[in-house]
């Protein structure tokens, strides 16, 4: 059995139960009567098991049946002392209204003559505010800290939010040891499929405060904290195997920088500029900065999950849904012919398996630091965006690579493998991609040329896609508008006109269409105001981008055939 | 298959009363329902009362619409004919009953669709022919919306052509008797496993894939029939199934220890 006796964290599944939402559970300082914020639950662990089932079930009674919830608990901050008289009759009825769902050891509690006192959580506090006598709780009732509580769950909250630790009681700092070791435990809720339910959300929620807090409020000890909290994010077994260990070899393996020359297409005089930009491949930040959260991939699962995988109508099978006429015909002579018959004679459908390759280019430029119509800056949007296609693919089977960019000039355009091709997508990949800091330009034709030429040769797939992630802003040293545009346009093209398709998404940055249009052509591409809209635009997209390039790949093996043909035939002739 | 007794049903609402007047009046029926909480016995015990033989396909992902209707195999020279589960069932006016619908592809839930509308026809085109459906013919789906396959989902026109009829995990009381039946063991015992079955429902965010079925809790109460410990029994028949997470195993474990603890040490009040 896999347990560790002393941690309470173990009761979490049962006080979850009895709450009807999830809820933690922590060790309370010793000797203090068990209580609750209204998302943790404190028990004295001192106690035998059985004590600490009974404490646990009633808090999380009081917090299933609505007890404490801050419109009720709002008049007793004034007046302690009605608290107890409170939990004396409310924790009875919140007991008799969850008798179903607790065990018999706790139901045997339950003094119905006193729960039958009270119909409602507002009943029962009328009744600890007037003078009625009201017989003391037994002890494993514990206590009620209406401040801790309200100041947990402002009224208007629903399940229980985060807020920053300054607005806690001030005497319960050390509580936090407690939740640095529950840490793991808090992520079995971010399941890739349960990832919408509630603590999931919540989880979400944190980190994401937890990022933009790491430059914002005063007085919030925010960033060590989250970053110790998050770390624990991708090692739980639940998060998926994508997210697994991280892999000694990624971690250690020595850093080749790695430098390729691009040509760049001159609109104005209509050349190509040979060996123009020198593109070079940087180590990826150490990850000193928050990971980013495990993304929510739920709604991209679910565009994503049929790209490149049609139905297929394979002949001479052994079982099928028709028979294969002309294998039948074969099969027949070769009996009559006295010889052994193939049984393979069907028609089966089959799916393909998925057979794709993705590069997601991230744009980390300066202009992808200005913040988005929603407030958060562009580049946390793409970052996100990227994290959640990126796993999402990885988890759908795809091979997968992620690189960011940036440029100062045509001789120092940098990118980043966040993650190549042979990668896991890990907590690494997650902590580097957080450790992404926008800065300098965007020399978008040497990124995109680079992209291609990494998924020429690692892709190792026939369907090949290319996603570049950037606010469409085409800007360098001598890299400026029509030009710079005309080189992406014309790089993207050189791409699928190799067989890649190509899609561009801009998120958050308020690029109008025309704009859009001017950079990134006739590739598929949107401009999306949040990250949230990605599940809608992403299917269509990608899928009319594998299309395109698809035309392109038959078409270019055609030029191809044909020249080898005139080779040939030149040859001999 | 028909059964010559009843297959032990407690109706929880009115589910009986409408699937039998959508029956009659030949309408197709969708039921809808968390695994395990009896949508198969539910079809049984209907089909024994209607007095109608019942087919039942387990659809899966690669249910083709031939595996349904039916297909021609070569036998020798010869191509024979050989019915789809469907067919049979159109042919005999049986009922057809078609577990978790939303695994099949959904180009194959297609050829239901005829069947399942007014026209009450299948068309063969492998045959050429256009069957009526026998007098009798019944049409039921099940389906899981809350199935952990986000993937899946039945399509607007398929749905469209059905009468829906929701199944849930019975009320306590209801389920304490069917776990009691099914089982063989003391009402005492039953209410136990029930107790604990309803307190793993309340988790349904927390990680868990699947919550305790009725149909886990039977197999618990089964073990416990056989001599196993209660405590034994439920951590064999509800944790194991429902997790692989060590976390989540050991509270769920816990939980066991906590509702299934033995009635001698806490004796219920109530």
């Amino acid at each position: 059995m896999v347990r560790s006796a002393d941690s309470p964290a173990r009761l979490r599944l049962l006080a979850s139960a009895i709450a009807g939402r999830p809820v933690e559970v922590a060790a309370a300082e010793g000797g203090v009567p068990s209580w609750t914020d209204g998302a943790t639950i404190f028990v004295d662990v001192t106690g035998a098991t059985g004590d600490q089932v009974r404490m646990l079930s009633v808090q999380a009674a009081l917090l299933g049946a609505g007890s404490l919830d801050p419109e009720v608990l709002q008049p007793m901050l004034r007046r302690p002392s009605s608290a107890r008289r409170y939990l004396s009759v409310e924790g009875h009825r919140a007991l008799a209204e969850r008798r179903h769902l607790l065990p018999w050891s706790v139901s045997s509690l339950v003094d119905d003559g006193v729960a039958g006192r009270s119909a409602s959580p507002a009943h029962s506090l009328a009744l600890a505010m007037g003078g009625a006598e009201i017989p003391e709780a037994p002890e494993v009732f514990g206590a009620i800290h209406p401040r801790a509580v309200v100041a947990l769950r402002p009224a208007d909250g629903g399940a229980s939010q985060h807020v920053p630790r300054r607005a806690r009681d001030p005497g319960l700092r050390e509580l936090d040891d407690e939740e640095e070791d529950d840490a793991p435990a808090v992520d079995l809720f971010s399941s890739p499929v349960g990832g919408g339910g509630g603590l999931g959300r919540l989880l979400k929620k944190m980190f994401g405060e937890g990022r933009s807090s790491a430059q914002g409020p005063p007085g919030a000890d925010a960033p060590t904290r989250w970053s110790r909290r998050a770390a624990g994010v991708p090692r739980s077994p639940t998060v998926s195997s994508a997210v697994a260990a991280v892999p000694e070899h990624t971690a250690t393996a020595p850093f080749t920088p790695l430098a390729c020359t691009y040509p760049e297409w001159d609109g104005i005089r209509r050349h190509y500029r040979q060996d123009w930009c020198t593109v070079t491949e940087l180590q990826p930040a150490p990850a000193e900065r928050s990971p980013l959260a495990v993304p929510d991939t739920h709604g991209l699962r679910r565009a994503l999950a049929r790209l490149g995988t049609e139905l297929e109508r394979r002949r001479r099978q052994l079982q099928g849904d028709d028979i294969d006429v002309d294998a039948a015909v074969e099969a027949r002579v070769a009996v009559l012919a006295g010889s052994m018959p193939d049984e393979a004679v069907y028609i089966d459908s089959v799916r393909h398996r998925r057979d794709l390759s993705v590069l997601v280019l991230l744009d980390v430029s300066g202009s992808s630091g200005l913040p988005s119509a929603t407030g958060a800056p562009v580049h946390e949007h793409q970052r996100s965006a990227a994290a959640a296609l990126g796993v999402t693919l990885a988890e759908l089977g795809d091979r997968v690579a992620l690189y960011g960019f940036r440029s100062q000039g045509r001789s120092a355009v940098h990118v980043v493998p966040v993650k190549r091709f042979g990668d896991a997508m890990d907590a690494l990949v997650l902590q580097h991609l957080g450790g992404l800091v926008p800065g300098a330009y965007t020399r978008l034709g040497a990124a995109i040329r680079h992209g291609t030429a990494v998924l020429e040769r690692d892709g190792g797939t026939a369907r090949r896609l290319l996603v570049v992630l950037s606010d469409g802003l085409a800007y360098d040293h001598g890299y400026e508008s029509s030009y710079g545009e005309a080189d992406a346009r014309r790089a993207l093209a050189e791409a699928r006109r190799r067989g890649i398709g190509c899609l561009c998404l801009s998120i958050g940055a308020g690029a109008d269409a025309e704009a859009l249009r001017r950079v990134f052509g006739t590739a598929a591409h949107a401009s999306i105001p949040q990250g949230e809209l990605l599940s809608c635009v992403v299917g269509p997209l990608f899928r009319s981008a594998l299309r395109s390039a698809e035309l392109r790949r038959r078409a270019w093996q055609r030029k191809a055939r044909t020249t080898e043909r005139l080779v040939v035939e030149g040859r001999t002739a | 298959m028909t059964h010559r007794t009843r297959p032990y049903y407690v109706p929880v609402a009115n589910e009986e009363a409408v699937f039998k007047a959508a029956y009659r009046q030949g309408l197709s029926i969708l039921l809808k329902g968390p695994t395990g909480c009896g949508k198969t016995r539910f079809v049984q015990a209907m089909a024994y009362d209607l007095d109608r033989p019942l087919v039942t396909v387990a659809c899966h992902d690669d249910l083709t619409t031939a595996d349904l209707v039916g297909r021609y195999l070569l036998h020798g020279g010869e191509t024979t004919w050989v019915d789809g589960p469907l067919t049979r069932a159109v042919r005999e006016g049986a009922i057809c009953y078609l577990d978790e619908i939303v695994e099949a592809r959904q180009d194959t839930t297609v050829v239901l669709h005829p069947l399942a509308d007014h026209r009450r026809q299948m068309p063969i085109d492998r045959l050429g022919v256009t069957l009526e459906a026998a007098p009798g013919f019944g049409l039921v789906v099940s389906y899981n919306p809350g199935y952990q396959s986000v993937l899946k989902d039945l399509k607007d026109s398929t749905r469209q052509r059905m009468v829906a009829i929701e199944l849930d995990f019975p009320p306590a009381d209801v389920e304490e008797k069917v776990v009691a039946h099914e089982a063989g063991v003391e009402e005492g015992t039953a209410a136990q496993l029930v107790r604990l079955g309803q307190a793993i429902r309340q988790l349904e965010t927390a990680g868990l894939r699947e919550v305790a079925s009725t149909r886990v809790l039977v197999a618990a109460g089964r073990l416990v029939t056989e001599g196993l410990p209660i405590q034994d029994a439920a951590r064999a028949a509800v944790a194991g199934p429902l997790t692989d997470d060590p976390l989540i195993t050991a509270g769920l474990f816990e939980m066991i220890d906590a509702y299934l603890a033995d009635e001698e040490r806490t004796s219920p009040q109530d």
